[in-house]
């Protein structure tokens, strides 16, 4: 098996010791560093495959986005000089009135580990801090936001139309959390709506594509 | 008529109710807790609690929690400046469990609200929270929490049985003192669509200490351990039953109730099935409340099954929907009892 392929496979079962080393070994053997990141991301995607079919947990989607990113450490260096392999920037948080950031965090890593740069701007964050967010980072290409609350719902909407009626556009927006549902999603003017955070990587980068 | 109580074991033992269990009624023994259940003692009334728009407080582990007045509940606080625990394997140097040693008469000031309790009617019923797995995650974090599961087993063990420890030097003290007769403990172990840890970690870490806990409030005389849970756990039942857990309380819609009762029926029994998600909105009606109580009801039958919104004490976020389901469920019994 070439290393790029290991690199791949350890990725998928979480060895966060063993795949920086896996990774440099990959490098060693000539592979370039944009195909070594896109391996980790097709990892990933697997990852995120399994926890939506109920096959894997969340320990061990947590443990996979942590060897990623002690690979993409190692790459670091080197992506800088290489052509860009961003899907762009995605702006992420928790809407106003909701507390909840474990969902958040996942979806976080998922769609960051399928190539954007996630700027997270935490938890119970106001329609003016998701916009503010949107103004202040480059290339924006996705808002995600989450809501766990039956009480933040209205707090959803809101953001929504707050970032529909600031005018700014360029980007797409998907919602999830327990009570969103994919009618709600629909009816306050989201683009996308996701379950969990295995398909909301997959949502993004079909929506972003289209 | 059966009273509160007697109606609750009929119930659960599959024998003779004559009506459904409303909800907390057969626990809501303390008209002055915010949920009806017993939640003071000498060691929760040295355990800063922050109320509602309140400065951040921290409780007696040293967890911080915020109570934003914006948002419908306290939640620990886990950035770099407040987490507890940042490092697992420092657990020893860095945990430190509330002190237990208080006075006889310290307790004592809590019992004249045991004494008032009509035991004929409602069981003394002990609220306690946060669980094992939740003290775990309020220290640390859940990302770390979860992550070291993998990365530091043995020393997440080690943390384990110290605060199952504490618990058990905690459930000695509230035995001695208030006898209660049904604990109702929380421990939030899912998402609405999947356990947080997968049957085999969940076993390899909890059920012996959830065991040993929940089997000595057995052997000190408790009735029922009822464990709070509102989340997707339907592949925990078979732990839940090792535990002695006689009542699953918050179990959501996505756990598939039914099947559950016909599986195990006879061996634990299921409290909820509304889902706060599904009726506690903003633009809840009663039309909406009856048709979930209803779905509930006639799915679950009589048997095994307590129809009951899924958060983990007696009211709702919104006004007048705990009511509303209740009123709901007195006329499913007037319907499926006659």
């Amino acid at each position: 098996m070439a290393k790029i392929d290991e690199v791949k496979e350890q990725v998928i079962i979480g060895k966060t010791k063993i795949v920086p080393g896996l990774v440099q070994e990959a490098l060693d053997e000539g592979s370039a560093a944009k195909d070594i990141l896109q391996a980790m991301i097709d990892g990933m995607k697997v990852v995120g495959d399994r926890f939506s079919a109920g096959e894997i947990y969340v320990p061990e989607m947590l443990i996979a986005a942590k060897a990623m990113a002690k690979g993409v450490e190692v790459l670091k260096p080197l992506l800088s000089t290489e052509a860009s392999t961003s899907l762009g920037t995605c702006v992420i948080g928790t809407v106003e009135g909701d507390l909840h950031d474990i969902g958040k965090n996942l979806v976080n890593m998922m769609i960051g580990s399928a190539g954007f740069d996630m700027v997270d701007i935490g938890v119970d964050q106001t329609p003016a801090k998701f916009i503010e967010a949107i103004k202040s980072n480059k290339n924006v290409k996705l808002v995600a936001c989450s809501a766990l609350l039956t009480t933040t719902l209205p707090a959803l909407k809101k953001t929504v139309d707050a970032i529909r009626e600031s005018g700014l556009q360029g980007f797409k927006i998907i919602v999830g959390g327990a009570p969103v549902t994919p009618k709600f999603a629909e009816e306050i003017g989201a683009d996308a709506y996701a379950p969990d955070a295995g398909s909301a990587a997959e949502k993004a980068k079909a929506i972003i594509a289209a | 008529m059966l009273t509160k109580r007697q109606n609750l074991l009929e119930t659960i033992r599959g024998g003779n109710p004559d009506r459904f269990v409303n909800q907390y009624e057969a626990f809501d023994c303390d008209p002055r807790s915010p949920f009806g259940m017993i939640m003071g003692d000498p060691i929760a009334a040295a355990s800063p609690r922050v109320g509602r728009g309140e400065p951040p407080a921290k409780d007696g582990w040293g967890v911080t929690r915020a109570w934003p007045a914006n948002v419908p509940g306290a939640f620990p606080v886990h950035d770099e400046a407040h987490k507890v625990l940042k490092d697992i394997t420092q657990w020893e140097k860095i945990v430190k469990a509330p002190r237990l040693d208080y006075p006889q008469s310290e307790w004592d000031k809590f019992k004249p609200q045991i004494d008032a309790i009509d035991r004929s009617d409602v069981f003394v019923t002990l609220f306690g929270a946060p669980g094992i797995f939740e003290q775990l995650h309020y220290l640390m974090g859940m990302d770390d929490c979860l992550i070291a599961f993998y990365e530091e087993p043995e020393a997440m063990k080690d943390l384990i049985a110290y605060v199952t420890d504490w618990k058990l030097r905690y459930a000695k003290l509230v035995c001695d003192n208030f006898a209660p007769e049904v604990i109702f403990q929380h421990d939030d172990w899912g998402s609405h669509r999947s356990s947080l840890l997968s049957p085999d970690m969940f076993e390899e870490f909890f059920l012996e200490p959830y065991k040993k806990w929940y089997g000595y409030y057995k052997q000190r005389g408790v009735q029922l351990i009822v464990h709070h849970n509102d989340a997707y756990s339907a592949n925990l039942v078979p732990f839940m039953i090792e535990m002695k857990i006689d009542i699953w309380q918050g179990c959501v819609t996505t756990n598939k109730v039914s099947d559950l009762i016909r599986k195990y029926g006879g061996k634990i029994s299921f409290m909820g099935d509304i889902d706060n998600g599904l009726v506690d909105r903003e633009n809840w009606t009663q039309e909406l409340v009856e048709r979930h109580v209803r779905r509930a009801c006639e799915e679950n039958g009589k048997h095994y099954f307590i129809p009951c919104i899924t958060q983990g004490g007696k009211g709702a976020v919104y006004d007048g929907v705990y009511d509303a389901i209740s009123r709901e469920i007195d006329k499913m019994s007037k319907e499926m009892f006659r």
